[in-house]
């Protein structure tokens, strides 16, 4: 989801450069025995530091997956080996290359941001090492630079940009909509989506800029234009003192808030306050419902509540056992299966196209709404 | 903040002919809006002295230090920040938040002024005697004074981002925090159009008394006295009796709670608080100080309203990101015209 593109353009050029090294190992004989059940999967993303809590998770569901299916195949020795990239493309680039240079791996999940994606797919690509994201959501990774060896179990910003706005206008009811967005990589490309769909609806923009606090001009052009809806594309930590502006110059809830995937996680709710109630927030994610096996195995196995993408990351982890179970052993064959591979996961029909995205009529979009402090699944948003 | 008590915002002035600036221009009212800007202009001219306000009063310690000093104290920012955490501190153990009486609000609002003034003034003075005087008396060059404040400045940010999470959880962290509220936002009165917020009313009046006792004090009291005399040459105050660390101590002991009330009035007035959130505003304050001519009090005060304004100002032209591009071309021209700043580099002359 999140996109860190600080260092992304210095990442691309070391990456540039590390690829020539790469190449010289991919066509070596496999360091795994051919036919040998045994190899390695890594996990790459952000396992540290602010943003580790929305990928956390996921990596919690991957190893859940991989200790079910090690209980009924257990003449395979499959291992899941971490790297924390604390979500920096600079940082990510190295750990590709070690990756793609080590036989031992066959496949990847993540990375986990897409800045960290975009920095390191030229890398596993030379080295034909197959990544599946749980939640890499920028839309130019597949959309406008698609790689052979990149999936992703997600849908892309544009997609949910158009389910935000068939929110506000199908459920919301929306007739004025002002949008604002954090003039980001994320937030903009976001925004822009949503304004593109809604069209005659917007009533009034802005952008605001990353690390704001005092967002007094936003909410005078909010006046001004006197939507019913406000929607928000960015990050929680600007949402937060954002959404409290608002509700302190007394646009009340009759006005609600919308934001995307950027505000999904219960920091939210915490920083928001009394403010933050009833806010909505999007997310590629699922719901995991009460009671049902992969929440119940997951809180027996981390004893506590599955967070952000656990079940995209348990359903990554198993399309690449479940090739493997299937016979897929080397890099090719792997890449080979997962190109082509048809399957129900816990969170949608898991097959790729030939971007490497998930059908889009598979995509499945919910909308949350903060009550509590906490995020309750509120609906999913039919993009059909 | 609870929003129950301010009512419906009245119509916007009506009538405005129809020939506004950017319809001179065709196409030009895509990117500049001129008329969001004047039929606003009371409004956005108060959001301007609002954050302006907030600005002079960190401005002000950052130009006492190098008045005195000539030394740019980049920690000064994060001395803001434990400000704001004290508020919330005082406001977690006192229990006050929106729905406190009367007299919980006020109680809580005074205590919390007391605490971030204490905790920002003894973070100063600690920053003062652990970081710069050690390098003073070894008569280290100012370019090591430099790495040092902004050294000690990441210090500060992660004991706050990192090392008190680790030991005591959330809150302490990288996520941003919603401190409690106890003060309510209320409409005052109207003038014209423009709805008069005691929260505005608040912040602007306390900016500009804590500025006035400030250069009451620097200009009539005998410490001040002291300050300006090290100032104006260290030696000679030295060689006349002036004990040339206590004076700096004062002046970070000062500057430091001039910090901590700018913490109280930002929290009062953003309810939010995170361990990155001094880097922005000091940022911001160190150019509101430069704006104004550092090291002269009333200017850090006329250059912080000045670069609210600008700020606000080109917010509504044009979009909230183009606030720090224009405050920045501001600045440099002001400085082409005026490098000393708007009202010159005075302390050094007798005038702090």
């Amino acid at each position: 989801m999140r996109l860190n593109t600080r260092a992304g353009l210095g990442a691309l050029a070391l990456a540039l450069t590390v690829t020539a090294t790469a190449c010289g190992n991919t066509d070596d004989e496999t360091g795994v025995d051919a036919g040998a059940c045994e190899g390695n999967i890594g996990v790459m993303g952000a396992l540290s530091g602010a943003n580790a809590s929305i990928v956390l998770p996921s990596v919690q569901g991957a190893e859940l997956a991989l200790k079910e299916w090690s209980e009924e195949n257990t003449d395979c020795d499959i291992k899941i080996v971490k790297f924390d990239t604390e979500g920096d493309p600079a940082k990510a680039t190295p750990v590709a290359t070690k990756m793609a240079g080590d036989d031992t791996f066959l496949g990847v999940i993540g990375g986990a941001f897409s800045g960290e994606t975009r920095a390191t797919k030229s890398i596993f690509g030379d080295a034909e090492l197959t990544m599946i994201s749980q939640s890499a959501t920028a839309t130019d990774l597949t959309q406008e630079a698609p790689s052979p060896v990149f999936h992703r179990v997600v849908g892309y910003d544009d997609i949910q940009g158009a389910a935000i706005a068939k929110y506000l206008s199908d459920v919301v009811g929306a007739k004025k909509v002002f949008v604002i967005d954090n003039s980001d990589a994320y937030g903009e490309p976001l925004a822009a989506k949503v304004s593109e769909e809604l069209g005659d609806l917007v009533v009034g923009d802005d952008k605001t800029q990353v690390a704001q606090t005092d967002f007094s001009p936003t909410i005078s052009k909010i006046e001004a234009a006197d939507p019913d809806a406000i929607m928000y594309g960015g990050y929680i930590a600007e949402a937060a003192p954002l959404l409290k502006q608002i509700r302190d110059a007394g646009i009340g809830d009759d006005v609600p808030f919308i934001g995307g995937d950027g505000l999904y996680g219960n920091d939210f709710g915490v920083a928001a306050g009394d403010s933050g109630e009833g806010a909505i927030i999007t997310c590629p994610c699922v719901p995991i419902e009460d009671g049902s096996p992969f929440k119940e195995s997951f809180l027996a196995e981390n004893d506590e509540e599955p967070g952000a993408y656990a079940a995209e990351g348990y359903d990554a982890m198993n399309i690449f056992l479940d090739v493997i179970a299937d016979g897929a052993r080397t890099r090719t064959e792997i890449e080979e299966a997962v190109d082509n591979y048809n399957g129900e996961g816990i969170t949608k029909q898991l097959a790729f196209d030939d971007n490497g995205d998930i059908a889009v009529e598979n995509v499945v979009i919910w909308a949350y709404k903060v009550e509590g402090g906490k995020l309750v699944p509120d609906q999913e948003i039919s993009l059909s | 903040m609870t929003s129950g008590a301010v009512g419906p915002r009245p119509d916007r002035l009506s009538g405005w002919p129809s020939t506004h600036v950017s319809a001179l221009v065709p196409g030009l009212e895509r990117y500049m809006d001129f008329n969001a800007l004047i039929d606003n202009l009371g409004g956005n001219t108060l959001d301007g002295l609002v954050r302006g306000s907030i600005y002079a009063l960190v401005a002000l310690g950052y130009t006492m230090v190098y008045g005195v000093l000539r030394l740019i104290n980049f920690a000064h920012s994060e001395v803001f920040m434990v400000g704001t955490w004290t508020v919330l501190g005082v406001y977690t153990v006192l229990g006050a938040d929106g729905k406190s009486g009367m007299s919980m609000v006020i109680f809580a609002t005074a205590a919390a002024l007391v605490a971030a003034i204490v905790v920002s003034a003894a973070v100063a003075l600690a920053v003062e005697r652990i970081a710069y005087r050690p390098l003073r008396k070894k008569n280290a060059p100012p370019l090591i004074f430099l790495i040092t404040a902004i050294g000690c400045s990441l210090v500060l940010v992660e004991t706050f981002g990192f090392v008190l999470k680790y030991f005591f959880g959330a809150p302490f962290g990288r996520a941003p925090v919603g401190l409690p509220s106890p003060i309510e936002t209320v409409t005052l009165f109207m003038i014209g159009d423009v709805r008069i917020t005691n929260v505005a009313v608040f912040i602007v009046v306390g900016a500009i008394l804590m500025m006035l006792a400030l250069d009451t004090f620097v200009n009539k009291s005998r410490l001040g006295r002291g300050v300006r005399a090290v100032a104006q040459d260290p030696d000679t105050a030295a060689l006349m009796g002036v004990n040339q660390d206590r004076v700096i101590m004062l002046v970070f002991i000062l500057g430091g709670a001039m910090a901590g009330v700018a913490a109280l009035l930002f929290t009062v007035r953003f309810d939010i608080t995170k361990f990155d959130i001094g880097f922005i505003i000091g940022i911001k304050a160190f150019t509101a100080a430069v704006l104004g001519g550092i090291g002269n009090l009333r200017g850090a005060l006329v250059g912080g309203l000045i670069l609210g304004i600008v700020e606000v100002y080109a917010s509504a032209i044009f979009s909230s990101n183009w606030a720090d591009v224009t405050a920045f071309i501001v600045l440099v021209l002001v400085l082409m015209f005026r490098p000393t700043g708007l009202l010159g580099e005075s302390l050094g002359k007798a005038r702090a």
